[in-house]
This record gives C-alpha cells, structure tokens and sequence, in this order.
C-alpha cells in the first residue's frame, strides 16, 4: 500500500475490516455552536448539530465552501471553544474538560503560518512541540530531542535542522510548522486550508506527506479544505458542511453526488469515477 | 542540535558573575580617597571575618560605608532593571519595550516626588510611595491595555506611552510648586542617582529582587513559546493569560524597586537584554539570568564612570547609561533592519 | 575541577556578601579629627537636624560659595581644609583641595580631608548630601538663608561654633550697624518698585521669601512680582502691566553695568519696559545673589543706584571702600 502511495498513482482504498478495527480517535457527537457579534441579539452563525467520527490512520477532510463553518468545527475540535450542545471526545475524553497541557499532548493545530519574532533556529522550533511533556521551566531530554529529530524527518525536512526560521521559504516553513505539530506526538492532526498559499505540485507533495504520515506513522489527519479533488483524492471520509449544516459523513464515494455538490458550491459540476473507485470533479459544459 | 542545558546556563552565569565580580573590585579601587588594593582586600577580609579593629576607621568608612553599598545598589538597581525590560519584550512581543515606555518608571517617579512633597523626613517613605506608584501604574495600564478581554500588545504599548507622557507632565507640575532645594534634589534624583542608600535594608531589597527575577523565570519556557506566537502557545499548553499576568506583576514590581532605590536610570532595561541576545540568543531560559547579571554589570561600571569621569564631582548615573545608551541603541536598530 | 571552581565563586560571592551588612555599622565611626577631652556640643541647626560638633574645630569643609565666603571673612581661611569647585571668592579660595560642585560633590573626597565641621545651605545643597554626611558620622551644620538679618545671625552661629565667637560677633556688629545705617537713611523715602531678573530668557524673578527679596527691602525696593515660589517666571506682559520703576540686573564684574543696561534696550520686548525706555537699569554685583557678608556691599550698592537723591552720584571707590570693610582686621 504505501509503495502505491509513494508513486503517485492512485490510493487503493484500504480493506473494510482493516479500517474498522482502528481505534475511534474522535467522537463528534451532535455537537454544535453558535456565536453573535453581540451577546444578545440572534446567533449570526449556528453550526451543527455534527456527528462523525475518525478513527486511527484516517485522514479526514472538512469540506464546504466559504463561510459554511469549517474553522468554527476545527475550533471545536481543537477544543478553542466549547460546544453549546453535544459531545466531542478525542480518546475517548471531552474535549472541553482536558487542561491546556493534556489537551496539546492530544491534539496539534497545524496553522499556516508563524511569526517569529527574534532569530530561531528551526530544531529550537521543533523542540517546542514537546513542551506538553514534562514541567513547565524544563530542559529538553534526549528523548525530546530524539522524537523532534524524528518529526522532522517524516516531514522531509531533516535537512534544514540548522537553518534559522526566517530564511525559509514558505514551503520549507510549513513543513517545519508540520513537524512541531508532530513533535507533540498527538492523537489528532487538525489543519486548517493548509494548502491555500501553495501551487499544484505544493499541494500534491502536502496531501501525500499527509497521507504517508496517517498510513505510516498512525496519526489521525483532519484537513479543512475547499478542494474538491484533493478531498477525494486522499481522504478516507468526507465531513460535507453547508451554511452551518452537516450535510454527510461517509467516503467520497457516498459524499459526492453530483446533484448535491451542485447545491453545496453552487457550480455546474460533473462527477467522474476514476479506476480505485474514487471520484474526480470537473466543471461541467460551458461557461 | 544542541539544546539548551542547565549545565551551560550554569557555565555562562558564572562566567558572567566573574566579569562582575572584577567590575566590583575596579569600582571599589576607583575614588577620590587614596586607599590601595592590598588594603582593600585586608578591609574586606578582616570585614568578612568581623575583626574590625584590624582595620583604620578611615579605610572601614569609605570601603563598607562609602563604596560598597553603592556597588551593592548598583547591582540591585542593574538586575532589577534588565530583567524587567527582557520580561516586558517578551509580554508585548516587541523588541523596544522597556519599563519607561510603559510608564510604569514614571509612576513610580511620581510616587516618590509625592512622598519626598509631604513626608520627606519619614524614612522608607520614598521608597514605599515609589513602589505604590509603579503597581497603580502597572494596574491602569493593564486595564488599558485590553482589547475584548486579552492584553493586547499594540494596545498595551499605547496606554503605557500615554500613561508615561501624563505622568512626566504631572510630575513636571509638581515640581513647580517644591522649594528650591527640594527641586534641586528631585532632579538630581530623577536622573538617577546612586549615591544615597535606601533606609530599607539592602537584604530586603534583595530579597524582593530574587523572588521577582525568579517568578519570572519559571515562565521562561512559557515566554519562549510565546514569542512564537501567542495563539500557538495557547495550543501547545501554554497559559498565556497567567504567564502574562505573573511577568507583568513581576517586571512592574523590579521597576518599582530600582526607581524607588536610585531614580529613574534609563536604556537598561532595552539594551542588556538586547546585548546578552547577540551573544548568547534568545532563550529565555539563558536570557532571565544572563541579563540580571549582565545588568548589574552595566550599571557598576557606569557608576564607577559617573564618580570618576569628571572627578570630584560626581555625575548622575542615568545621564552616562544615557550617553552610552543612545549609540548602542541605534547601532541594534540598524542591525535589525537587515 | 567543576566543585573547586564552584567553591571560589562561593566564597567570593560569600565574601562579599557579608561585607554587606557591615555598611550598617559604619555609620557614626567616623574619627573626630582632635581627642580634645571636652565633650561635643549638640547643637540644633537651621533646618532642624540635631549636630553634635567638637569643641575643637580645627579642619572645616564648606559645600558653597557663600560659605567659603563668610569663613575667609571671619579670618578662619587656615582652618578652611576644602571647598567647592566653584568657590571663586576671594580668589584665594580657588587655591584650596576642592570636592567637587556643590550640588553634587563626592562623599569620598570630603571624608579624606577629615573635617571636623561641614557647612551646608539649602540655597544650593541637596538634602541627600547631608543626609549621607550625616549618616557616615560627619558633623553638617546647615544654614538657611531666608531673610538678611538671619543670615547675619547665622554668620554669628557658625563662627561660635567654629570657635570664633569674638570674630563673628565684631563682624556681625559691623554688618548690623551698615544696616541700620541705611534703614536710617531710606527710612522716609517711598519704596521703589523693581523687577529683580535672575534670568533672562525665560524671566525668571525672584519670590518674597528669597533673601534676596528681604535685601530689596533693606535697599529701599520692593520686588513688583509677588510669589510664594522661590524663582518664578513671568511673562513680559506680566511685567509691562506692572510698571517697575527699575529694572534690577546682576552682574558678574564691575564695568559691565554700562554694557548691560544697553544691551536690554536692544532687545525685543524689553524696550516696551518704562524703566529700560528711561535707562532705570541697576546693575549690582553678584554679591546679590550670595547670603554671605558680600550681600550688604550689594545692598549698599543697590540702594545708592536707586536712591540717588539720597546718596549723591555713585562713585567707584566708594563700592570698593565698602568692600574692604567686609573683611575684619
């Protein structure tokens, strides 16, 4: 499996039985949220009720287009804010109830970018995804530092250990960004539209290393994305959201029926079906 | 890689407290009384050991009455103030914070002008009110600096800047209405000024500057996340509201202490740091200690310049950190602009 | 090699450290320069502070001018062991062991030359000067010029307890009957109104309860500008409103009073002055200024310039006859 993921064809989906006997990671239960721009007047934005889950080596995409509420669920998720209703539970404890150190023992936010203010050399960055362990004031041991030179080879970047953060270029950052996250050794991989600044082949390269890093390395990926083929492409389950609403839980196969993403990103689309059973969207007809 | 180990922050720190250390032994060779090392070493020794008698009063007097509890001061007041200015860039992200800036200096300045107006001869008093001044300071610009709740930085520099310029007009006012000498003797004061020991014992002092300098560095892990970005600090199990409030409270406090003891001595709290930084880098977990000692270090041999430059006379402390200051200041900003 | 070098530091730092609180304890050793067997006089001086002095004062340090001043006058210049860098008056002065200005001069430099008394003002010294002086066992005497009369008072003070009580009272009756001489003199003549100008640019003035104020008065003026501040500054509008009859100048050397009083006619705003317009600028010595004996020379001084009827043209070798009579034979 993984030699087929390395050459780029397409991702054999894996054996019913081998997916099911995962671990549950997260739990989404009928969880929702609302918030107002002020405390009392009518919610502006509801979201949910959700329910899905992921299990371990999933890689799950959040789907929907603008302002359907993607970041509120990765905020729930990621425990930033608390559900008004329902239950969200990574290895099997709520979200809401883990203190700051647990809770980054469990989950790692991948965000896009890092401003960093006074020169950092990047494994200095890296070796910062360890502090959850251990006490507050503490000294890095050489199983930090083992586990950070760890994570930043499975993001390829083993490489630029020495370099100081602000030479980087952006694709080199946000993999050492990535390898933090990983440094934290979670159970759950949150990223929010980590591919919105990079090209094709940048995009490709991220989604494989994603993929690799669930298959390989048994981290359960949560992607928020608006890219409908890359959704398809490497995911194993699709979060489909609409204005506030979980429209569909399920494989891509299930999740894209072309009448559906039509209401959804209100384009005229046509769906194809690829050899692996996974579908591909184009732009239909002309425009 | 090489990460940090409390054995090198051990190595560095002591390296440092040696450079200190002869600081220490050239300022007390350095005054206008004539008295040679050797006798300054017999003057310490016998001291240490309590055999006074040992001693001409002569040589006790300007040693251990003279020039040690200025050196002694001096080290209060530079620790004092480095480790608060490395705290304050820090908690505003922002590598030109410094307790002036804030305002917080000034509060405390104008703390001690209100108690030298009306209860000059209560010893302890100046350094009570300055303390009083600088924690109220610290408390309105807090509340200032808030934007929907959180510490905003921008927001937070902003009302210590306006705190800052209304304090010094207050102060100004005031001055107005002091007896000549009084206002002679403030503004030497506010220029820093070594030269009169506190009616506090310096044990306290001391004693309150370590528990400071120390609350401050528990969060020193804390602070490094947090200068990556607080949001992902926050996500990696920092408290950055709590850590916020203990490096302010502390900071405020170590500002409150060295203006209340010896005026306001500007450019130290932004310049050591910055210093220890382009030598040893930027943990903090190097950085709290290194620029304690490091401010010490700058503030005895300024003083010592201040006494001899223009020997007799001495000058106030705050006008060389200054004159040093400003050029060291503009050559980090030119650097920064790469 | 980690623990020996762990020790040196320790034990320097212990050192040190320790050496510490003995600061505390240095405080009132300092040595009186005579064991002259008599007990020290405890005398309370003119800001309160209680100062015990010995009965033998033989090395006196002074921290200002007017100080260096009134000991040269009472003849006690050899007992004179420092001054300030500034004390300029009389020129011998300039030759002594100084220690430095007298708003800041170095503690060290003063507890090296041993003095037995040290003279301090609040006109220029700061409190905390007297304060650590004080502190390290060092008898300050402090004085505070307020009024004419008491600074005269104060000479004979200081002199007693210099231990020239006979010279001070002879200097003392001499100043006093000058004094008196003159308030016999101005006694029916109306007060003059003069604007005293301590600084040109910005005007600044003096206040009521300068001494400078009171030698108006002896001098036969009144300062226009009313204030509890001690050097206000005025506008010229201020001034132009109140219509001083003189315009009062210090001046540094004799011969300058020419130069000054024209060069105020040249510059903008003032000529709008009355008393510039007409050429009623007095310039005095910078006697005025000092609360030492040089004062009554400046109020004489002063009181001819304004008075002319009273005193007939002002001469030079009268200003510098009345010099000569400050010193005491």
């Amino acid at each position: 499996m993984s030699a087929s993921a390395e050459n780029g064809a397409a991702v054999a989906p894996r054996t019913a039985t081998s997916v099911q006997d995962a671990p549950v990671r997260l739990n989404v239960e009928q969880a929702s949220y609302a918030y107002a721009a002020t405390g009392r007047s009518a919610p502006d934005f509801t979201l949910g009720p959700a329910t899905f889950q992921a299990q371990q080596r999933e890689l799950v995409a959040i789907l929907g287009p603008n302002a359907s509420g993607k970041s509120t669920l990765l905020k729930l998720l990621a425990g930033i804010v608390k559900p008004l209703s329902g239950r969200i539970e990574v290895d099997g404890a709520e979200v809401g109830t883990l203190d700051l150190r647990t809770r980054a023992q469990k989950i790692a936010l991948v965000q896009q970018e890092s401003e960093v203010l006074f020169p950092l050399r990047v494994w200095e960055y890296v070796l910062h995804g360890r502090y959850p362990y251990g006490r507050r004031l503490r000294f890095e041991s050489d199983e930090d530092c083992l586990l950070a030179g760890n994570a930043l080879a499975q993001v390829g970047a083993d490489a630029l250990r020495d370099r100081w953060m602000d030479q980087l270029s952006g694709g080199e950052k946000q993999r050492v960004i990535l390898a933090r996250a990983l440094a934290q050794q979670p159970s759950l991989l949150l990223l929010d539209e980590p591919t919105q600044h990079l090209d094709i082949g940048g995009k490709v390269e991220l989604l494989r290393r994603l993929r690799r890093l669930a298959d390989e390395s048994r981290y359960t990926v949560l992607v928020v994305t608006h890219e409908l083929n890359l959704a398809a492409e490497f995911s194993d389950r699709i979060v489909l959201l609409h204005k506030g609403k979980c429209l569909r839980v399920g494989a891509p196969a299930e999740v894209y029926d072309r009448d559906l993403l039509e209401e959804v990103f209100e384009a005229p689309l046509e769906i194809e079906v690829r050899e692996g059973g996974r579908p591909r969207v184009i732009l239909r007809g002309n425009l | 890689m090489r990460p940090l180990t409390p054995k090198r922050v051990f190595w560095i720190c002591s390296a440092l407290l040696g450079v200190l250390f002869v600081m220490v032994v050239i300022s007390l060779r350095m005054g206008a009384y004539p008295i040679s090392v050797r006798d300054i070493v017999m003057t310490l020794f016998n001291g240490a050991l309590g055999r006074r008698d040992r001693i001409p009063s002569d040589f006790w007097l300007v040693v251990f009455g003279l020039r040690l509890p200025r050196i002694a001061l001096g080290i209060l007041v530079g620790a004092a103030l480095a480790t608060s200015g490395a705290g304050f860039q820090a908690l505003l992200r922002n590598p030109l914070a410094d307790p002036y800036v804030l305002g917080v200096a000034s509060g405390a300045a104008l703390g001690a002008m209100l108690s030298l107006m009306f209860a000059p001869q209560v010893p302890g008093a100046i350094q009570a009110a300055a303390f009083v001044g600088a924690a109220a300071t610290t408390g309105v610009v807090y509340f200032l600096g808030r934007r929907g709740g959180q510490l905003d930085s921008a927001t937070l520099l902003l009302a210590g800047i306006i705190s800052a310029s209304f304090l010094s007009a207050a102060i100004m006012f005031l001055g107005t209405t002091l007896s000549g000498r009084d206002q002679r003797g403030m503004a030497f004061w506010i220029m820093g000024d070594l030269s009169s020991p506190p009616s506090l014992n310096l044990h306290w002092l001391f004693l309150v500057l370590i528990v400071a300098v120390g609350s401050i560095y528990t969060t020193s892990s804390d602070l490094n996340l947090i200068l990556t970005g607080e949001q992902e600090a926050r996500h990696l199990g920092v408290n950055v509201s709590r850590v916020k409030l203990v490096v302010y409270i502390a900071a405020s406090l170590l500002t409150g202490l060295a203006v209340s003891v010896a005026g306001a001595i500007g450019y130290v709290g932004l310049i050591v740091p910055h210093v220890i930084r382009m030598i040893f880098g930027t943990d903090y977990r190097l950085l709290i200690p290194a620029s304690a000692i490091g401010g010490a270090i700058a503030i005895v041999f300024a003083d010592t310049l201040a006494r001899t430059v223009v020997a007799p006379t001495e000058l106030p402390v705050g006008a060389m950190t200054a004159l040093a200051g400003a050029p060291v200041f503009i050559y980090l900003m030119r650097r920064n602009v790469r | 090699m980690l623990w020996r070098r762990i020790f040196a530091v320790g034990i320097a730092g212990a050192l040190l450290s320790s050496a510490v609180p003995q600061a505390r304890a240095a405080r009132g050793a300092f040595p009186q320069a005579a064991a002259s067997g008599e007990a020290p006089r405890v005398v309370t001086d003119e800001v309160g502070r209680t100062v015990s002095v010995p009965a033998e004062v033989r090395r006196i340090v002074t921290l200002a001018p007017n100080l260096t001043e009134i000991v040269y006058a009472l003849g006690l210049d050899d007992r004179l062991a420092g001054d300030t860098n500034y004390c300029d008056t009389p020129p011998a002065a300039k030759d002594k062991p100084h220690v430095g200005s007298p708003v800041s001069p170095s503690l060290e430099a003063i507890v090296a030359l041993h003095p037995d008394l040290v003279l301090a003002t609040t006109s220029i010294n700061r409190r905390q000067t007297v304060d650590a002086l004080a502190r390290l066992g060092i008898a300050v005497y402090t004085s505070d010029p307020r009024t004419v009369r008491g600074i005269i008072v104060s000479i004979a003070r200081m002199a007693d307890l210099m231990g020239a009580a006979g010279r001070g009272a002879a200097l003392v009756a001499q100043l006093q009957a000058r004094l008196d001489a003159l308030h016999t003199r101005l006694k029916d003549r109306p007060t003059v109104d003069v604007l005293f100008v301590v600084w040109e640019d910005p005007l600044v003035t003096i206040g009521q309860n300068t001494f400078i104020a009171d030698a108006l008065r002896w001098a036969g003026a009144r300062s226009v500008i009313e204030s509890k501040q001690n050097y206000p500054r005025v506008s010229f509008e201020e001034v132009v409103r109140l219509e001083p009859d003189y315009i009062v100048l210090t001046a540094d050397h004799e011969g300058a009073e020419e130069s000054e009083g024209a060069s105020l006619r040249a510059r903008p705003g003032w000529s709008q002055i009355r008393a510039v317009e007409q050429g009623h600028v007095a310039v005095v010595g910078s006697e005025m200024d000092r609360p030492s004996p040089g004062l009554i020379d400046a109020i004489e001084q002063l009181a001819r310039e304004l008075h002319p009827d009273v005193f007939g043209a002002k001469t030079a070798s009268m200003s510098s006859a009345a010099m000569e009579c400050a010193c005491v034979r």
